[in-house]
């Protein structure tokens, strides 16, 4: 078991959280604006959901859980987003999120880190994303990609 | 009577420079999103938008995080299906490239398949993608929509 300290720590098996929280309209409304996404089910104009993208940051709230003592030595390269969505995610009702660290490899002289997150209603138990996540822990080649992730 | 979507359609929206307020916002909301207490909380230096610890990092400037142009993808198939493609589905997006400060992107779905299931939705396939305007792609991915009947 890994989890306790550094992210870069995390191996396979490892779980993180659960976590409750509760969707809030502010955070949707402050999201989309962050990501120029201002379609009504957004805005709350009528019924409010929230973009399932924000599965995202579940990672790092139960990054933040499991792993207080941060990051580690080097930056993550988030390299892909996999999310298979079951239903909207609701604004204002509780949420239950937990992590489980499903694969840590290298491949090419690069560590892999897969994560897979699994969403639901905190109430009734209600699947609402599954998600697969894939990061790099260390990118110091001059040419490796992608999308970065964080400090 | 709802449009159908046949397979090849295509749908673009305008080019975006990745701006470094761009890269910036999405590295505030981080921890907004953690702490929801109604305000702005930035970040220590990250290698979205500060070009020394971007260095530091071995790059050779700050890149956008990917999940901008994840974001953007989701924007496209909300503007094209409605709230159903944030709703049940799949969005699976992968980065294959950087994306530096002010390069454009274009962000870009195309259907690859459609059918109707016995719930009487509507089911599309897409290739999704972001590229420059070079053509040149940065992110790739594909799309699963559930358009319910209308």
């Amino acid at each position: 078991m890994a989890t306790g300290r550094f992210v870069t720590d995390l191996d396979r098996g490892d779980v993180m959280g659960p976590v409750d929280y509760t969707m809030s309209r502010f955070v949707v409304r402050e999201y989309c604006h962050a990501v120029e996404m201002h379609q009504p089910c957004f805005q709350g104009i009528d019924a409010q959901i929230a973009p399932p993208t924000l599965v995202h940051l579940d990672k790092l709230r139960l990054y933040k859980h499991a792993c207080p003592a941060g990051t580690g030595p080097t930056a993550r390269l988030h390299i892909e987003y996999d999310a298979t969505l079951h239903a909207a995610v609701p604004v204002g009702v509780p949420l239950r999120v937990k992590g489980t660290v499903t694969d840590r490899f290298m491949k090419r002289g690069r560590e892999y880190v897969l994560v897979h997150i699994d969403l639901r209603t905190a109430g009734d138990d209600r699947l609402l994303i599954d998600y697969r996540d894939t990061v790099i822990l260390a990118y110091k080649g001059k040419d490796d990609a992608a999308g970065g992730e964080k400090s | 009577m709802s449009t159908r979507f046949e397979p090849g359609t295509q749908f673009r929206l305008p080019p975006r420079p990745m701006t470094r307020e761009r890269m910036r916002w999405y590295v505030d909301i981080q921890d907004t999103v953690y702490y929801d207490d109604g305000r702005i909380h930035p970040q220590p230096p990250t290698i979205h938008d500060d070009d020394a610890y971007a260095k530091k990092q071995g790059l050779p400037g700050i890149i956008a995080d990917g999940m901008i142009s994840t974001n953007w993808i989701l924007s496209l198939l909300v503007d094209v299906f409605g709230p159903d493609a944030a709703s049940r589905g799949r969005l699976r997006t992968k980065y294959i490239a950087p994306v530096y400060e002010d390069q454009v992107l274009i962000t870009c779905a195309s259907v690859a398949s459609v059918h109707d299931n016995e719930q009487g939705e509507t089911l599309y396939q897409l290739d999704v993608w972001c590229e420059d305007d070079t053509g040149k792609k940065v992110t790739v991915g594909e799309a699963r929509v559930h358009s319910a009947a209308r």
